[in-house]
């Protein structure tokens, strides 16, 4: 990579300015990742040292209890599997069918090219639950109430996603696919073979995007599975709010640390690739 | 598309399997299923269920199948399964919220059910059955109907030595006043007397009540009465006693107010039946009072639940449904109900022995005529509420009572209009 | 790989559209048919489960539909009520000014971070980047619910500590000023680790050599910044600007569970107003009118920003 030949060809000295900003990156860091330790720490906080005066960020007595009560109130591990089956089947047809289009959105002329991307865009402009109501009724004409294939098929392919894998496809060098053609391949087996190889990164981000939006969305699934049996997680995590809409804290946040605990791992795991590589794109 | 919906079919039928049972009737044509939707996720829900598994076990012909939801879920969800036809037969939902609902045609009728004596409904608490009346016509059975009581921690009394409950509101906001403790001094005490959060209040109904007491109201007949002298006075006494004396936060919202109490930060907090097993949960002594008399009045809202039927029924599953609902209301089901849930009995001819059992319940049954209907037959609630929110939030705040007491009857006479 | 032609690759425009299009009518066809291939997929289901929805949802706007039984053709009444309902002029103002706390805010963090944390020499980048990035995978819903927490009044950590520094917030969600900064906080908290690796993407995607040669010209880094960075990245800041614009002018999951629109209607959103006026009173014809006002004001806002960034690097709208 060139920025770590540049690297190494400058003598590493300690600047001034850069203490200063390590420890700006230290104070950011933490602000931003307290409201993570509360989330993980008071889900072992027992009740009465959830609502203490004065609060602490440790738990003075570590508990299971919280974790227990999810594992009794709710068929976690079924609402996991389903979060998997929706967040990940989404994000499987939704890589395929945007990156398909971003291609053509990119790199292919054809007549109305300009107004179909502005199109495309336009979609996301709209609430959507303005559309929801017509929209479950089409899933509803269809017999997809309380299917994977309703929470799944209308997310299949979305606007941010084609935008996004389009703006990526732009700035892949045009020669790279040169060779290719003059062999005379196919627009299909350039896409596959040369464009897709190289974008590895921009599809692993936008992966990983559609995956955490659906993981979390609440919602989509409460509206189109009536069945508590289809729940995800993350709509299944409601039924917690106890009578009088009381919220326990310390059950709700061992809620919320299982509900993104497979998220944060799944994170660590592509980290490296990801945030690395993001966009080492072309110079591969 | 055909090759992704089979895909995607698979998928489905494979996770049917696990054991996802996939709602709809029955193929064979022959017993009526209904499927109902309600929002009761604690003791109560398993009362419910038992009901509904006897209802099931002593009629061949019908059966029910529950679906449990957050009542807030409900809302969300009811209104696009009914857009297109899958929504439930029988659905519980927070009172208030029934007239939107059966204005639009979403509800069947009720009235012949009223009519007919093997409905048991004739000793319904006539409060309770206002809340399902919509235009002159009853859209809904109540499941629910309980007063805002006062819950208080003994132990906090006994300290302060404080003897029996207070009875007007003079003499609540002075017990208030002895158990509020600021020891340090800085006019943030550490714990209030009283919880009396100044807006989203617990069931909308703790401004309501006080409005009550001194003789005032919100809407009556069909129009804004907020706008009265009794209403002012009600501001100005409770504000003095909330933001003058500190008996309670200002700010505070219902679910505030239920936290500070069951987190031992305030001595007494107005709220539902719930609330005694929060205090149970969080090693409370408590103990249960009604909301004490205003200047002219001992009134409370209520908090009510009720169950309708959706215009998703075929004939035959609204009838199942009118049995579901006769067989709830019967002697045996109605103390069963009562007894599981912690709510009074609905009927009035419940003697009060019958439930003695359940201390929460006996004290809540004695006080259950001082329960009045929050905003029986009104249509927009949503903004009504929100009106009235926004008038007690202001008013305790400091801002000047006559206007915004002018500004919510404009509010709310549009409301009623829309 | 080869940084010497990567200036060359960046620039290069698309190829011009008319010429060959000129050349042969079959050519032509055959080139739409292609191109229709690749995106029929993505056409179908957004055509199905997306436009068509949008122009029922269009239809719906001119009726008094209430999602299920009688509904009545009501012209533009759901329009004029739009621009006349105190309410929702309020919901309008309070969207504004969530979108200018809110866009600004995000942007400039996550692009002055991924400025530092794009340079090789800084110590523990991984760790930084990572931690960064975090709050993204956390749902709107669990922020908020965290977030109330921290600064509750009555037990909130974040308010006992900052208490001890001197500093009272008192009640934060309940003040009529400060509510909004609040939940406008939470989603920059939530969202900002998004755009900072999309601008990371950005800013390594920029050849080094420009920098080499900037600094055999003796630009410092000021000027390295203002003549090769921003101008180079203005394309990935189009992008960023009018996704984080689109997601503030749809504002709603944090704020519906932090203050629900109050206090005094202070953070109640257009989303907010659509979903109530929608899920609550079931008027989902003025729903409908009210979103599609929305469509509207977000389409011509972007496209101002298309405009206005468009100048430098016709991509985007190319």
């Amino acid at each position: 990579m060139s920025a770590a030949t540049v690297s190494r060809k400058r003598p590493r000295t300690v600047r001034p300015g850069t203490v200063l900003a390590v420890i700006a990156l230290v104070v950011v860091s933490a602000v931003v990742l307290l409201p993570i330790a509360i989330i993980v720490f008071t889900a072992f906080k027992p009740t009465a040292e959830v609502n203490a005066f004065p609060p602490s960020l440790l738990p003075d007595e570590w508990t299971l209890d919280n974790l227990k009560q999810i594992t009794s109130e709710l068929p976690f591990l079924r609402l996991i599997g389903n979060s998997f089956a929706f967040a990940g089947g989404v994000t499987a047809f939704a890589l395929v069918f945007d990156s398909l289009a971003a291609y053509a959105l990119a790199r292919m002329d054809f007549t109305g090219r300009r107004v179909l991307l502005i199109a495309i865009i336009a979609t996301l402009m709209i609430p959507f639950q303005a559309t929801l109501i017509p929209l479950y009724q089409l899933v509803s004409d269809l017999g997809w109430v309380n299917t994977y294939a309703a929470l799944i098929a209308p997310r299949a392919a979305d606007a941010f996603g084609i935008f996004f894998l389009r703006q990526f496809f732009l700035a892949l060098p045009r020669d790279i696919d040169a060779a290719a053609r003059i062999d005379g391949a196919s627009e299909f087996r350039i896409f596959r073979s040369v464009v897709l190889p190289n974008a590895m990164p921009a599809l692993l981000t936008l992966g990983l995007f559609t995956f955490v939006n659906n993981w979390n969305d609440l919602l989509w699934p409460l509206v189109f599975t009536t069945d508590s049996e289809m729940g995800t997680i993350t709509s299944g995590l409601t039924l917690l709010t106890g009578p009088g809409g009381i919220i326990p804290h310390g059950v709700m946040m061992a809620g919320s640390l299982i509900a993104i605990l497979p998220l944060v791992v799944a994170f660590l795991l592509i980290q490296r690739r990801f945030i690395e590589n993001i966009a080492t794109t072309g110079l591969k | 598309m055909t090759r992704m919906r089979s895909l995607l079919g698979a998928g489905a039928a494979a996770l049917t399997l696990i054991g996802a049972g996939c709602s709809g009737g029955g193929d064979d044509g022959g017993p009526v299923e209904l499927t109902f939707w309600h929002g009761y996720t604690e003791a109560d829900g398993d009362v419910l269920e038992g009901i509904v598994d006897d209802f099931n076990a002593s009629h061949d012909d019908i059966t029910i199948n529950t679906e449990v939801k957050t009542w807030d879920s409900i809302d969300d969800t009811l209104l696009t399964a009914l857009s297109a036809g899958e929504g439930p037969n029988i659905v519980a939902m927070p009172a208030e919220r029934l007239p939107v609902y059966a204005s639009k045609g979403a509800f069947a009728p009720l009235d012949d059910f009223y009519a007919d004596e093997g409905g048991n409904t004739a000793n319904l608490n006539p409060g309770a059955v206002a809340m399902e009346e919509v235009e002159g016509t009853k859209y809904g059975v109540p499941s629910g109907f309980v007063p805002l009581a006062v819950y208080y921690n003994t132990a906090m009394f006994e300290e302060a030595g404080i003897d029996g409950f207070p009875q007007t509101w003079d003499e609540w906001v002075e017990a208030a006043k002895k158990l509020t403790v600021d020891e340090n001094g800085d006019g943030t005490p550490e714990r209030y007397g009283v919880a009396l959060p100044d807006h989203a209040t617990v069931a909308n109904g703790l401004w309501p009540s006080l409005f009550y007491g001194n003789g005032g109201g919100i809407v009556q007949d069909g129009e804004a009465v907020i706008d009265s002298p009794q209403n002012a006075e009600t501001l100005e006494f409770w504000r003095s006693a909330i933001a003058g004396d500190k008996i309670s936060p200002t700010g505070l919202d219902g679910i505030g107010s239920d936290e500070l109490f069951s987190g031992g930060k305030a001595a007494m907090t107005v709220g539902g039946p719930w609330m005694a097993s929060i205090a149970t949960e969080n090693d409370i002594d408590y103990a249960i009072a009604p909301i004490p008399a205003g200047p002219e009045t001992q009134a409370a809202s209520a908090i009510g639940i009720s169950m309708a039927t959706t215009v998703d029924s075929s004939d035959a599953e609204l009838a199942g449904a009118e049995e579901f609902f006769s067989f709830f209301l019967n002697d045996e089901n109605s103390v069963k109900w009562s007894l599981g849930s912690g709510w009074p009995p609905l009927r009035t001819d419940i003697p009060a022995e019958a439930v003695a059992e359940n201390p929460v319940v006996a004290a809540l049954t004695e006080m259950s005529d001082l329960g009045r209907p929050l905003l029986p037959g009104v249509v927009n609630s949503v903004d009504v509420l929100s009106a009235v929110d926004e008038l007690t939030q202001k008013a305790v705040a400091g801002e000047d009572v006559g206007a915004l007491l002018g500004e919510a009857q404009t509010e709310i006479q549009n409301a009623l209009e829309d | 790989m080869s940084v010497d032609n990567a200036p060359a690759r960046r620039y290069r425009p698309p190829a011009p559209l008319g010429g060959r299009r000129r050349a042969s009518c079959g050519g032509l066809l055959r080139r739409n048919t292609r191109a229709f291939a690749f995106l029929a997929p993505a056409l179908i289901i957004l055509g199905l489960f997306v436009v068509w929805p949008m122009i029922s949802a269009l239809r719906l706007s001119f009726t008094d539909a209430s999602g299920f039984g009688r509904e009545e053709w009501v012209g533009l009444e759901n329009y004029a009520t739009v621009f006349t309902d105190p309410d929702i002029l309020n919901a309008v103002g309070n969207t504004l000014l969530y979108t200018v706390l809110f866009t600004p805010t995000a942007v400039i963090a996550a692009l002055g971070l991924a400025l530092l944390l794009n340079s090789p020499h800084m110590p523990f980048r991984s760790f930084f980047r990572t931690a960064l990035f975090i709050p993204f995978v956390v749902s709107f819903a669990v922020a908020a619910f965290a977030w109330s927490y921290l600064i509750d009044p009555q037990v909130g950590l974040l308010n006992y500590w900052l208490g001890g520094l001197g500093i009272q917030m008192g009640n934060v969600l309940e003040d009529p000023t400060l509510a909004m900064p609040a939940v406008a906080f939470v989603a920059v908290w939530k969202l900002f680790g998004f755009y900072f690796v999309i601008f990371l993407a950005g800013l390594q995607d920029i050849p080094s050599s420009l920098y080499e040669a900037a600094r055999v010209d003796g630009a410092r880094a000021w000027s390295r910044l203002r003549h090769i960075t921003l101008p180079l990245l203005s394309n990935t800041m189009a992008f960023v600007l009018i996704f984080a614009m689109i997601a503030a002018l749809q504002a709603f999951d944090q704020i519906y569970v932090m203050t629900g629109g109050g206090p005094y209607g202070n953070t109640q959103t257009v989303v907010m107003e659509i979903y109530e006026s929608g899920f609550r009173k079931l008027d989902i014809g003025f729903a409908s009118a009210l979103s599609y006002v929305l469509l509207i004001a977000t389409l011509v806002l972007s496209l101002v920003q298309f405009l206005f960034f468009g100048r430098r690097e016709k991509d985007l709208s190319s």
